[in-house]
């Protein structure tokens, strides 16, 4: 109880850090881009260009999607990619940090709030590419795009939940870094981003494990169709992430000392 | 260690406590690998709710062992000793960064650690944004931080770069604005770990009277330096760490000269000055022999350990088999482990000098006084000659070894300046 109200404490007294932090790593990165925001656009494009010219040379066979292929290819890959930022935020944010951790005893939460900070500003910025596709494609919205942002938000928190696990671990080795990467290469095969959601078979089993794929399913549903196809595997999914979020925050906090003294300054 | 309870015997009772350490035992591993391993189990042990062993695995050795202090507001703390004795650690410790295998650690109030300057500087960003970032990472509030801002611009000096990235600044101006920082967060607790050496000697005279100051305003200061001097100005007590382990602490006078001796003797400790060479035959002999090397005070007896600024006479014992004359002595000596590399310190001959002796056959000393012993506390070798003119040599002797101990006065400098001290006044003054 007392670690709790302590846990509280300091993620209030870290607002202001974190708020800080996420101002000094996005000015800092967009002053030392050409690009800047166009970089928040590109991936979704090359991918639905790449996946769309595929798809009609008829080199990929890929079943009926509920929206204009090339959308649901931009769409989902915007999703996709935010939750890719939210998993490797922390592990990112904990390893350039490092000095800084090393030397300067601050409430810790802040470093992994300032990154998720910069993960809803860049979703932010992609928001403006969605909206430009639902508009050049005419994608009918439903009502319920006012609920999508509840389901963002858990597929967010999902992707910080396994970022903030892996962490601790990632100060000590690159492995965990490295691992991540190639992990997030192959699961993005696992999600029906580039597909729509299979239904038979050992993959459809394998995609429909994947807890991502009901958080990002959702959202895509709630944003378009307004009509949610698995609503007990979202659930699920959601209170897996809330409880095992405040689970690995609790890890991290006690962690966190161990493998500062290992690094040293 | 009855130092330390007279001290805290001593210390008024009416301050309260900001710092206090109490039975700290840090552990840590030579090997990396087995490091991270180590710190991956201890993660594990943590989080099952186990308690840590208080023995050592392998490769580990104790940082820190058993220490003990404490720390009373507006006092300040001189920490000493050699480079990896846990003095940093220490100081990681105290500020929180890392947890003690055993013991605990108790603060009061906001923690300042001067060992790190300049956290969280972002080069691309302008010294602006950046006096934002890193007074807020140290734990400052907006409202804070815009209140302090002029005056840190105003400390750092850096009127006109103010929003140039940091990457270009000059290291001294970034340096210069990391104190500027870390000083303006106005800490209850100060934690400086040899960093005052930044910016050119303007600044960092602006930086002791800063720290000066903060003093006065009640701050508490723990101080690391291998500069004993530094402390002993600055520091009410000191501690004196070996290998982790606290082996004097108290009244900074005492542990500092503590601190120097060992400092100077290198663990091997020369005990006797005196050295007895065995006798020559008449054959072997040149005519005059060396028979014993030591020193001896104004009384004429021996001398155990030798000070700075002290009397001293170097004795030389001599054995003539007949009668010479026209004989020199030749003294050359050599610091051992010094900086100043493998040239003599002192070269004194009667020959410069003009002062030749006739020997009579039998036993003589030669003395070589020094009213003021002109060299610094450290170990020194000498090379001895018993010469006839400057060509033919009696006797030589190649290493006598003897130390100069320390009072604690001499640290900074390399030779013994004796001295008075006066001041005149008004009329006598052109």
């Amino acid at each position: 109880m007392r670690l709790l109200k302590q846990m509280g404490r300091d993620l209030l007294a870290s607002r202001e850090l974190a708020w800080r932090l996420m101002v000094r790593d996005i000015s800092a990165q967009y002053r030392q881009s050409f690009l800047g925001v166009i970089w928040a656009f590109l991936p979704p494009i090359v991918m639905a260009a790449g996946f769309t010219l595929a798809s009609d040379a008829g080199a990929i066979a890929v079943g009926a999607t509920d929206l204009p292929y090339p959308a649901y290819v931009m769409f989902s890959t915007a999703l996709w990619q935010t939750f890719v930022e939210a998993l490797n935020g922390p592990v990112q944010a904990v390893t350039t940090a490092k000095p800084m951790l090393a030397k300067v005893n601050f409430p810790r939460e802040a470093i992994i709030l300032a990154k998720l900070g910069e993960v809803f500003f860049n979703f932010a910025i992609k928001l403006i590419l969605i909206v430009g596709l639902f508009i050049w494609f005419r994608v009918a919205v439903s009502w319920t795009v006012i609920l999508a942002p509840v389901a963002l938000i858990h597929l967010i928190l999902f992707g910080t939940f396994v970022g903030v696990l892996l962490a601790p671990l990632g100060i000590l080795y690159q492995d965990v870094s490295k691992g991540l990467t190639m992990i997030t290469g192959f699961w993005l095969f696992l999600t029906p981003v580039v597909f729509p959601v299979p239904s038979e078979g050992t993959f459809g089993f394998l995609v429909r494990l994947n807890p991502v794929t009901p958080l990002l399913v959702t959202t895509r549903e709630l944003a378009t169709t307004g009509v949610m196809s698995d609503p007990a595997g979202f659930w699920i999914a959601s209170i897996v992430t809330i409880v095992g979020l405040l689970l690995t925050w609790v890890v991290f906090r006690l962690a966190m000392p161990f493998v500062i003294e290992r690094v040293s300054s | 260690m009855t130092l330390v309870d007279r001290e805290i015997s001593i210390q008024s009772e009416e301050t309260e406590v900001v710092i206090s350490v109490k039975d700290v035992s840090k552990k840590f591993c030579r090997d990396l690998r087995r490091s991270l391993l180590y710190g991956v189990r201890d993660i594990a042990t943590e989080l099952m709710g186990g308690k840590r062993k208080e023995t050592l695995r392998s490769q580990e050795f104790w940082a820190l062992r058993d220490v003990n202090f404490e720390l009373r507001r507006g006092q300040a703390l001189g920490l000493v000793g050699a480079n990896g004795a846990g003095k940093s650690t220490l100081l990681r410790i105290i500020s929180g960064l890392i947890k003690p295998d055993i013991g605990t650690v108790k603060i009061k109030g906001r923690v300042a650690p001067l060992i790190a300057l300049g956290a969280g500087f972002n080069p691309l960003l302008t010294g602006r944004e950046n006096i934002y970032a890193n007074m807020s990472i140290l734990g400052l509030s907006t409202q804070e931080i815009e209140a302090r801002f002029q005056e840190v611009i105003d400390f750092a000096e850096i009127w006109d770069a103010i929003d140039a990235p940091v990457q270009n600044y000059s290291s001294g101006m970034a340096a210069r604005l990391g104190f500027a920082c870390a000083i303006h967060t106005e800490p209850e607790i100060l934690l400086i770990d040899e960093v005052l050496a930044v910016g050119d000697i303007k600044f960092k005279a602006k930086c002791y009277r800063k720290l000066h100051q903060l003093r006065q305003q009640g701050t508490s200061f723990v101080l690391v330096n291998h500069n004993p001097q530094a402390i002993l100005s600055v520091c009410d007590s000191a501690i004196y760490l070996v290998k982790g382990e606290l082996i004097a602490s108290g009244n900074t006078d005492a542990v500092i000269e503590k601190y120097e001796e060992d400092l100077f003797l290198d663990s091997k400790k020369i005990t006797s000055q005196v050295m007895y060479l065995s006798e020559k035959s008449a054959s072997e002999s040149f005519g005059l022999d060396i028979t014993h090397l030591c020193f001896r005070n104004i009384e004429g007896e021996i001398i155990q350990s030798l000070k700075s600024g002290e009397f001293a006479s170097f004795c030389v014992g001599c054995k003539a088999h007949h009668k010479c004359d026209n004989v020199t002595l030749h003294v050359k000596i050599k610091e051992i482990g010094g900086e100043g590399g493998t040239g003599a310190v002192l070269f004194l001959s009667g020959e410069n000098d003009d002062r030749f002796f006739e020997i009579l056959p039998g036993k003589h000393e030669i003395r070589l006084q020094m009213p003021y012993l002109g060299l610094a506390p450290g170990t020194y070798t000498t090379i001895v000659k018993l010469k006839q003119n400057s060509i033919y040599t009696f006797d030589v002797f190649e290493s006598f070894r003897f130390t100069v101990g320390s009072d604690g006065k001499m640290s900074q400098c390399k030779f013994y300046q004796p001295r008075t001290w006066q001041i005149v006044g008004g009329d006598r003054v052109e």
